[in-house]
């Protein structure tokens, strides 16, 4: 999967899922809860972000709850969010909502607010577009980079059930 | 790899298809003995699933029998927008015949293990970060997030299969320290990303020794050092708990001789003094002494790290004859229903109460910040909380983590106190 995008920095370790989204919002639909996106760290984020933008995070980015943060992110229209690691929860449930999640090692040094990155997950490289440099990760089992890549998990139920069908029909 | 961890073995007795063996980082196909869900706060959440679920042409649920639907988080609903999330939630359920749990239950995790739902040898998916507690019965109890839908479709999720890690405790705890500081002290110790990916299993003497209720203490910190799943092998203290509870058969799975953790993690609870994980970040522990004296407005005993029944045993211990400061509200809510009947049985509950405590019913309280005790901004609480992230139980103010009984003795005093005077 080939993203481009416009980079926003949050380089600290430990952001949990209650700062990308506090657990108080939960009730209100996605499209309201976006509009709380990160507002902890940056006030001005979730009405600056423009739709394909990147986030850049440090380590265990979205640790602490379950609760769907990552649904929050999404519907602000984020392209990719690139962290040195992610928190567990967070991570597959970003997956499963499509929204394409890559650990990074090296990516807080990498890259600066306002680079434009390109990302191909399953290449397992990003390019800094400007200045050509570029750093390799280890691309996204392709198992997660399926997912990601039909849109989430309902696409990819909905291709696994209807296989499924197909073979109980044969 | 040599040998099999038993949470591995867990993980192929549930695989579809069944390997052989397994190895970390590998995908498997699961079908869970136990499917816990929430009924959750949002409206929109439950109208997409609906949703989806016609989409792909799923009618009957395939693990209908296996769905336990409760409801812990702000419950009963402190809002009218949660309650009417939570009506939208529970209409799903009864439209499907799935019966739900009464707001006054308790937490999941208390719920699912009391009632023998939960078993040595089970697989259960439960969307709640501090699912890993279920550990402690020998089950492979991992957080659901992401595979929600795939297991109302297809009634089967994907997991990853883990490292494990091997915490090792022994020694005895000295008068005044309890097994949440032992919890603390090692979450400080190893950090929030301490087992980042990995599984870890508990034991040791100090661990062997303790009853079930710290024993779920322990293996809920597991979330807060980052592992998957967290576990504890059954024992005699484990099977005498199961037996009388346990819905259906159950299998104890042993972890091969050969097999090699990935990392082993010493500890002496012999040396430990009362700790407190100072804000904002659950690792941030020290000893209680470097903040003996800070002012508190709230001390809170509960949640699914620290709300059983020795935990209350604890703080009555130390507030018995005593009073709560008069400018300290000390909220007390119970995990679960047998946890408060059993605490009102043994007279621990009047204790509370003449000692001006706010006894609440059981649910998760103030650990999440949604209802039952929410903090002002600049406000100071000691509670025996699961995390004490920026914000958790309200904007702007600060959590201190601590055990019960610290934060009953913290209660008394109105700042953050040893307990260790009061259990002379």
């Amino acid at each position: 999967m080939k993203v481009t995008g416009t980079v926003w920095t949050f380089p600290q370790d430990d952001i949990d899922t209650d700062q990308i989204r506090r657990a108080v919002y939960s009730h209100l639909p996605v499209s309201e809860q976006a509009k709380h996106c990160l507002e902890s760290l940056d006030a001005g984020f979730a009405a600056s972000a423009q739709p394909g933008d990147i986030i850049v995070g440090g380590c265990n980015f979205g640790c602490g709850s379950s609760r769907p943060a990552h649904a929050a992110v999404k519907a602000l229209g984020i392209g990719a969010v690139l962290a040195e690691s992610f928190g567990r929860l967070f991570f597959r449930n970003s997956i499963s909502g499509g929204l394409l999640v890559v650990p990074c090692p090296g990516i807080v040094a990498f890259a600066g607010r306002g680079d434009r990155l390109e990302v191909d997950t399953a290449a397992g490289e990003l390019r800094n577009v400007a200045s050509g440099a570029s750093l390799r990760f280890p691309p996204l089992a392709a198992f997660l980079n399926d997912m990601v890549e039909l849109g989430g998990e309902k696409s990819y139920l909905k291709a696994r059930l209807a296989r499924d069908r197909e073979l109980q029909r044969r | 790899m040599n040998g099999l961890h038993a949470l591995h073995k867990i993980l192929i007795e549930h695989a579809h298809p069944r390997p052989d063996s397994v190895a970390p980082g590998e995908f498997l196909e699961i079908e869970p003995d136990v499917f816990a869900v929430q009924v959750a706060t949002n409206a929109e959440e439950v109208a997409r699933l609906e949703a989806d679920l016609a989409e792909l042409g799923v009618g009957e649920l395939p693990l209908r029998d296996r769905i336990f639907p409760f409801i812990d988080h702000g419950a009963p609903a402190p809002t009218a927008g949660i309650a009417a999330g939570q009506k939208r939630w529970r209409d799903f359920y009864r439209a499907r015949g799935i019966a739900v749990a009464d707001p006054g239950a308790g937490i999941s995790h208390l719920i699912m293990t009391e009632q023998g739902i939960v078993l040595p040898g089970s697989v259960v998916a439960l969307r709640d970060s501090h699912t890993p507690t279920m550990g402690a019965v020998g089950a492979f109890a991992a957080s659901l997030a992401g595979g929600t839908l795939s297991l109302f479709a297809l009634g089967r999720y994907w997991l990853d299969v883990p490292r494990v890690k091997l915490v090792r405790i022994e020694g005895r705890l000295r008068k005044g320290v309890f097994g949440r500081d032992v919890a603390l002290h090692i979450n400080g110790a190893l950090g929030q990303r301490g087992a980042l990916g990995s599984a870890v299993e508990f034991a040791g003497s100090f661990v062997r020794a303790l009853g079930m209720d710290l024993r779920f203490t322990l293996c809920n910190m597991g979330t807060e050092i980052g592992a998957m799943a967290s576990y504890v092998q059954p024992d005699d203290v484990t099977l005498r708990w199961v037996k009388d509870r346990a819905k259906r058969a159950f299998r104890v799975f042993d972890t091969d001789s050969g097999f090699e953790y990935d990392g082993v993690h010493e500890f002496d609870a012999s040396t430990l003094d009362p700790q407190v994980a100072a804000p904002h970040a659950p690792d941030n522990v020290k000893p209680l002494a470097e903040v003996e004296g800070r002012h508190i407005d709230q001390a809170y005993l509960g949640s699914c790290a620290s709300g059983r029944l020795e935990d209350i045993a604890a703080a009555a211990a130390v507030l018995k004859g005593r009073k709560v400061h008069s400018e300290v509200r000390f909220i007390v809510t119970p995990g679960s229903r047998e946890v408060l009947k059993a605490a009102t049985r043994l007279g621990y509950i009047d204790v509370l109460h003449e000692a001006n405590a706010i006894v609440t019913s059981a649910n998760c309280g103030a650990c999440p910040g949604l209802h039952g005790g929410i903090l002002a901004p600049g406000e100071v609480a000691i509670a025996c909380n699961t995390r004490n992230f920026p914000g958790r139980m309200g904007p702007n103010a600060e959590i201190y983590l601590a055990s019960p009984a610290s934060v009953a003795a913290s209660a008394i005093e109105g700042r953050i106190a040893s307990p260790l005077k009061y259990l002379q």
